[in-house]
């Protein structure tokens, strides 16, 4: 039994269940960044992939080593990135949200997208900066790295003795350790938004969202409560950024950051798990980057299958077939969802009025 | 989490099926930017499976291609190697097609994992560098930065002593045009400006005028559908340039009618090539044509070259554990050693069953890797000429009758 557990087979499966926790983790962050802004208050951000791409940059940047294509070499620690993958998100979106915040639900989608798109524009032309379109390569990962020299050489990694010491074990266990790391943050995020949700302060936000006329007759500074839902969501876009760029270890403005790939799919992602429910955007994060990246095996079974049966068939070619099956496929579990739980599959849940715990009613 | 629960249970199911297979991954970009061009390459991958499954197989094993996509993005090249790696327990892989993806699943994925990827379309100079100390990631197609240098050897060679450079914002052409003009520079020519434009713009003529003032010759790096053509025109009709050389993002037939062949009479562009008289390209191009696979669309026989050479490498290293790939293919790559064609694949195995060495010569070129993995390129310089007094490199061509088409002609 246990020879069979310790197979490459089985470690195999465990190390890709590892990555989809991690990869769904990464876009539960996100999702829960978007619940805050769509979910709580109603802000229609369609520029996901920007501040993404914010927080991947400026981490990416402030880690690496000295390229000589890009500006960097600063070597900072890992958490020093992220943190400022964070700031840095987060000072862009108080940046744009003082000028567009006032812009309702549709104009704001609009506004975001070509924010989204300039973000990706500078990336892309600031080559002296960012390397362009070539991209930044060689990310350093949490965890992976940690008995390299470099890092060893620096306190408190002194401490623990001869790099050569540790180095094998970091090397090798650092897929769990670092899908710990984001699904532990992915914890912290959610106890952190669902203290936010059930106090004054997202209460304030759902009573902008349901009727923001009531809001300001009420005393409400609606301007400024808005802009800070728009910066908490973006920061934690920005924290998920980085991770993205961790797991990634290679970043470029095109094709990493493409729309289609993080902000519909996010969205897509926070609408089908449910919109305004903390434990239904981790959950749709989850649940659709598992379909998503679990359809690939489903269908390369299914080919297998269908090329054992009719000799005819070769699985490979029924395999680069279905590849553009797959996208349809994904398409048809949405509609599925979405006719059955309209309003997600974990609906919202609002607070009792007067911030009671037990009382919870659903709308 | 039950989700989870479920697809282990069914990688699990699936894992059971395999037997007595040597498996490689190949993660192609069949979804995504460039489709079109990713399926002759997948067709002629397919046809060095069924080569080499036709003389026997590997160590005597069927040779299983599990095919894959990359989308030529980085996330999905991560995610479909992830299942590779671990899912399907592939011995090495065989190419990512865009440099991007492949960076991203070598050094997130693949290196960590100490399995081997062959890339068959990857052509940015950064991979050359991406390992510190590990032999885990080789290429069948050359480095931009041999077309780059092949091409600034050209301009020298035909006695342009000052350029221009202008390359469209995107990783291949800015990659290229930074390597040409290093290079360029360092044979004692002048670069008097280099500068970026966007792509699938509308107009170009401040780019062409600002750049014009500066010198008669330009280096234009940029596919022909997205703003190559365009720029060019621009170019002409402003009269800010004479001269024009670049690379085989423009070559097409869709740029001579769109500009005119009697306007293309000082424009050069090089391409990555096979000099037809090798025997090996002779032995590829038949093969191909058999099959029906474009033998000369670009990266086609370095994909075939890639996977026939995967199971050489296999087949010499005695097991298709991933710890001996590497020194596997760099065993049957050369330059010593009994030559070895395209689909030679028994008389290979009976040479390395009899304790001797192979070196495979491809279509798409002798593939000898350097230190890095890397292989050497051949190019070929391509001008506009009037059909019919046309010099052909490449074998096939198409029905249609144009009035003015590329001639090449082969640089080393």
């Amino acid at each position: 039994m246990s020879e069979w557990l310790l197979s490459d087979q089985m470690v195999g499966n465990m190390l890709y269940v590892n990555s989809l926790l991690l990869m769904g983790g990464i876009y539960a962050l996100m999702c829960l960044g978007l619940n805050v802004q769509w979910g709580f208050t109603g802000l229609f951000n369609a520029g996901i992939a920007g501040f993404a791409a914010v927080g991947a940059y400026t981490y990416a940047i402030l880690t690496t080593f000295a390229s000589g294509m890009h500006i960097g070499g600063y070597e900072l620690p890992i958490w020093v990135g992220m943190l400022a993958a964070m700031i840095a998100s987060g000072i862009i979106a108080l940046a744009i949200g003082a000028i567009c915040i006032r812009l309702r639900a549709d104009y704001l989608a609009i506004a975001t997208i070509g924010i989204a798109e300039i973000i990706k524009l500078i990336l892309k032309n600031e080559t002296a900066i960012t390397n362009g379109p070539r991209g930044v390569a060689k990310i350093p990962r949490s965890w992976e790295h940690l008995g390299d020299a470099r890092v060893a050489e620096k306190l408190p990694w002194r401490l623990f003795g001869e790099p050569s010491a540790y180095e094998g074990f970091f090397r090798e266990w650092y897929p769990l350790l670092f899908m710990l790391t984001v699904v532990g943050f992915v914890l912290l995020v959610y106890l952190a938004l669902e203290i936010a949700r059930t106090s004054p302060w997202g209460r304030v936000m759902t009573a902008i969202r349901e009727n923001e006329a009531a809001a300001r007759a009420a005393g409400k500074n609606v301007t400024r409560l808005r802009i800070e839902s728009f910066v908490v969501g973006a920061v934690i876009i920005g924290l998920a950024g980085a991770f993205y760029a961790q797991q990634l270890r290679f970043i470029e403005p095109t094709n990493a950051f493409d729309p289609t790939k993080l902000t519909f799919l996010v969205w897509v992602m926070l609408i089908m798990g449910g919109s305004g429910n903390n434990r239904g955007a981790v959950l749709g994060g989850l649940m659709l980057w598992v379909i998503w990246s679990g359809t690939e095996l489903v269908i390369r079974f299914g080919a297998n299958v269908l090329g054992d049966v009719f000799p005819d068939l070769s699985p490979s070619v029924l395999v680069t077939k279905a590849s553009f099956l797959r996208l349809f496929l994904i398409g048809l579990i949405l509609q599925f969802v979405l006719q059955r739980f309209p309003k997600g599959i974990l609906p919202e849940v609002r607070p009792a009025a007067l911030g009671g715990k037990t009382n919870e009613v659903r709308d | 989490m039950k989700k989870t629960l479920l697809v282990s249970a069914a990688a699990l199911a699936f894992a059971s099926v395999a037997s007595a297979q040597v498996k490689v991954g190949n993660p192609m970009a069949v979804t995504g930017p460039i489709p079109d061009l990713v399926a002759p390459m997948v067709d002629a991958v397919n046809l060095a499976v069924a080569h080499v499954n036709e003389q026997g197989g590997v160590l005597g094993q069927e040779y299983v291609m599990v095919a894959a996509d990359s989308g030529c993005d980085p996330a999905a090249a991560v995610d479909a190697v992830t299942k590779l790696v671990n899912v399907d327990q592939v011995s090495a892989l065989i190419g990512p097609v865009c440099s991007g993806a492949t960076i991203a699943q070598a050094t997130s994925v693949a290196i960590p994992a100490g399995v081997v990827t062959l890339s068959v379309s990857a052509s940015s100079p950064a991979i050359s560098t991406l390992e510190e100390g590990t032999d885990l990631v080789f290429r069948t197609a050359a480095s931009d930065a041999y077309q780059g240098v092949a091409l600034a050897e050209l301009a020298m060679a035909s006695g342009i002593s000052d350029i221009a450079v202008s390359y469209a914002q995107d990783d291949y052409n800015a990659a290229l045009a930074a390597v040409f003009a290093e290079a360029f520079a360092a044979m004692g020519g002048n670069v008097t400006a280099n500068e970026a434009h966007e792509p699938d713009k509308a107009s170009y003529r401040s780019e062409v005028a600002t750049m014009g003032s500066t010198s008669d010759n330009l280096a234009l790096f940029a596919y022909y559908g997205s703003g190559g053509i365009t720029l060019m025109r621009n170019a002409l009709e402003t009269g800010a340039f004479s001269t024009f050389i670049g690379a085989d993002g423009m070559l097409s037939q869709e740029t001579i009618d769109q500009i005119g062949g009697e306007n293309m009479g000082a424009a050069t562009f090089t391409t990555s090539a096979s000099d037809p008289s090798r025997d090996a390209f002779q032995a590829w191009a038949a093969l191909a044509e058999a099959a029906g696979v474009p033998a000369s669309d670009p990266f086609v026989a370095n994909s075939y070259d890639a996977a026939f050479m995967m199971a050489l490498a296999i087949e010499a290293a005695g097991s298709a554990d991933r710890d001996g790939i590497a020194a596997g293919l760099r065993a049957i790559s050369g330059p010593d050693g009994e030559t070895i064609l395209p689909g030679e694949f028994a008389k290979a195995k009976e040479i390395l069953a009899a304790g001797g060495s192979i070196n495979y010569d491809g279509g798409s070129g002798p593939q000898d890797f350097d230190g890095n993995g890397d292989v050497a390129g051949f190019f070929s310089a391509n001008v506009v000429v009037p059909k019919g007094s046309e010099t052909k490199l490449t074998i096939g061509s198409k029905s249609y009758d144009p009035e003015y088409v590329w001639s090449s002609t082969l640089l080393n």
